[in-house]
């Protein structure tokens, strides 16, 4: 092993490399915002971070209903979670564990929805909203991102609960434990990073959520932050530093959800991957 | 405590049919193995008792009621699982106490935060907590009570899984294979344990098992099982000294017992080439039949003082005794082929090498005979009775 301090040396090589061109945009983010928008548009964007402009990003922000946009954006990304995660353990549960006649179609149609673009959806949801009342409503929104995100959430949970030997269940059968109790006390718990990593993908559906948003709601009390910061972009002016403070501000809550469920993560998405 | 009959029970799995027409009954506190070879059904058969799997046809009577469509609560069973099927996110003094906790149980638990805060209600009572600690002492697992099952040995895990089988105190105690995954020793330990606690408990258990030592040894009675049927249903010493046909006689023991396909002409025997008298009676009848005897039944010595010359084959030190594998006849022992060895189980050493020539012979009461169609175990005539001894008198 005489390689060894050069390959070590060249893997924290590959790891800075990457890490920069990941990290880049965000900086890049964190330094426009820190630029006030006379230099962005006369004398060029100072590269680095200018703390000295916070008061003025912080007053251009303060004059922003962003606290609302926040909301409405959480409360679009944490029904679409808690919605695809409560029912996606139900439908993962009965696929992983019934047989039934037409279980393969529920399959086939779950992976439909992931093949059709979103857009092409746009009319035909808008006209059902219509019928519906969920026009200009956050509700709306949230059944519209659940049928993107339960599919996916449902498969996740679906193949960390066909791990689980169906025995435990036997078990807690034995031990009384009524079916819901089976899925809640024990098949649950076991498959908690698998639940994780369904959580993030709902989540970030709802949190990124655009397309739907722009086209389904129409009061300006009612946008989540993607929607109001695109708001901003003008044909004769885009206050650039506004955009991209509000951005951050924007990413702030994403990062801390990620960060509260990453350790469950990597297990839950590579559940199944080798024979525990 | 129920008391357990089977009449005519079946189970089909679409046009397979695993168990056909089984009629047993299981009496109060005793304890039943269900012995036969993987495949055989026995552990379908438990699941029936316990309502983890339909019965297809014929009645399950829990003290003569009609318990098939009785969900597994209402059976009132406890079942110790051959993977242990612990909980593996709780700790063992959660994972013993589950059945207490499920058994406080409402409907209006299952509200999320509600349940948790009730089942940890539960768990601090102070008549649940005496019951785990009880039972955890009982099985020394004391000191592993707040460890979770993946930080536990094999041998560490089975207790668990007993004592939470236990703590619930029930009636019926249905135990599938739980040894097959221990090491020998640990095996051999686990089994006295589990003889011990069925004497303590005073229980009924019903165990699976296709070892048939731990059935020998833990049984009051053993049922032997193939391919869905009944082969033979009685104490471990009657199926071992009259099992009622080759399967079991094959099936118990270790070695199994001697088979020996003769020709029978009065009381004179013959088989792969050699002949021998026999005067301990034959099949009525018969001329030819199965001739079985037990490997411990035999002797053997190099000095020729015996009826059936034979080669050593094989030999197997074993320590206390050896176990020497005899091909009948003059010739070459044959290789390393077990096929048509006479098995002889002797104490000690004996003086004896592959290879060398020796004879074999055995008490004639000791011997079993099998029909030769049908396998079934025949009684032999009293050798004064048999037709040519008649005729000679």
């Amino acid at each position: 092993m005489k390689n060894a301090p050069l390959t070590a040396a060249l893997r924290a090589l590959l790891i800075v490399v990457l890490v920069t061109f990941a990290g880049f945009p965000i900086y890049w983010m964190a330094s426009t915002a820190l630029n006030v928008n006379a230099q962005l548009y006369n004398t060029g964007q100072v590269p680095w971070l200018q703390f000295g402009n916070l008061p003025e990003l912080f007053r251009e922000l303060v004059e922003l209903p962003l606290l609302r946009w926040l909301f409405n954006t959480g409360l679009i990304a944490g029904g679409t979670t808690a919605l695809s995660l409560t029912m996606g353990s139900i439908l993962g549960y009965a696929l992983s564990r019934f047989r039934f006649h037409g279980r393969g179609m529920i399959g086939f149609l779950m992976f439909m929805t992931q093949v059709i673009p979103e857009a092409l959806l746009v009319v035909p949801l808008y006209a059902m909203f219509i019928t519906m009342g969920l026009l200009n409503s956050l509700w709306g929104l949230v059944l519209a991102n659940v049928g993107f995100s339960l599919p996916v959430a449902a498969f996740i949970l679906k193949s960390a609960m066909d791990a689980i030997p169906y025995e435990i269940e036997e078990s807690a059968t034995i031990d009384n434990c009524p079916r819901v109790g089976i899925l809640t006390f024990i098949i649950l718990p076991l498959i908690a990073p698998s639940l994780a990593a369904a959580a993030v993908i709902s989540f970030f559906a709802g949190w990124n959520e655009f397309l739907f948003a722009a086209t389904f709601l129409m009061d300006r009390e009612l946008w989540p932050t993607s929607v109001g910061l695109a708001s901003f972009i003008g044909q004769y002016e885009t206050p650039l530093s506004a955009v991209m403070g509000a951005a951050l501000v924007f990413s702030l809550p994403a990062v801390a959800f990620f960060l509260l469920v990453q350790r469950k993560i990597v297990a839950g998405l590579t559940s199944g991957a080798v024979k525990g | 405590m129920p008391k357990i009959d089977f009449n005519g029970i079946s189970k089909t799995f679409g046009s397979n049919t695993v168990i056909r027409r089984f009629n047993a009954s299981v009496e109060d506190g005793e304890f039943l193995v269900l012995l036969g070879p993987s495949g055989c059904g026995k552990s379908t058969l438990l699941r029936m008792i316990a309502g983890l799997a339909d019965i297809s046809g014929g009645d399950l009577l829990f003290d003569s009621q009609r318990a098939n469509d009785w969900s597994p609560k209402e059976r009132g069973v406890a079942f110790v699982f051959q993977s242990y099927a612990l909980y593996p996110h709780m700790t063992v003094r959660s994972n013993i106490a589950f059945p207490l906790v499920m058994a406080a149980f409402r409907k209006w638990h299952h509200i999320p935060l509600v349940n948790m805060v009730q089942r940890w209600r539960v768990m601090q009572q102070p008549e649940v907590k005496a019951a785990v600690e009880r039972i955890a002492e009982q099985l020394e697992l004391t000191a592993l009570l707040d460890r979770r099952p993946g930080s536990l040995s094999g041998g560490q895990r089975q207790r668990v899984a007993l004592a939470r089988s236990l703590v619930r105190d029930p009636s019926l105690y249905l135990l599938d294979e739980p040894l097959s995954n221990l090491d020998a020793k640990l095996r051999t330990q686990m089994r006295s344990e589990i003889t011990t606690l069925h004497q303590k408990v005073k229980k009924t258990f019903v165990y699976v098992t296709h070892d048939q030592v731990e059935a020998m040894t833990m049984a009051t009675r053993i049922v032997v099982m193939n391919s869905g049927i009944i082969q033979q249903i009685g104490t471990p010493d009657e199926i071992y000294d009259t099992p009622a046909n080759t399967f079991v006689a094959r099936f118990v023991g270790a070695p199994p017992m001697n088979l020996i396909p003769v020709q029978i002409v009065g009381d004179e025997l013959s088989a792969e080439g050699i002949g021998w008298t026999h005067c301990g009676g034959t099949p009525e009848r018969a001329n030819s039949a199965i001739f079985g005897i037990r490997p411990e039944k035999m002797t053997i010595s190099a000095t020729g003082d015996g009826r059936m010359p034979g080669t050593v084959a094989v030999i197997e030190r074993l320590g206390a005794e050896t176990i020497l594998g005899c091909r009948l006849g003059d010739g070459e022992y044959g290789g390393i082929s077990t096929e048509n060895l006479v098995f002889v189980r002797m104490p000690g050493h004996p003086p004896l090498g592959l290879g060398a020539a020796c004879t074999l012979d055995y008490d004639d009461a000791d011997a079993v005979w099998f029909d030769k169609p049908t396998g079934q175990r025949v009684t032999p005539l009293p050798a004064t009775a048999t037709p040519e001894a008649a005729s000679a008198l």
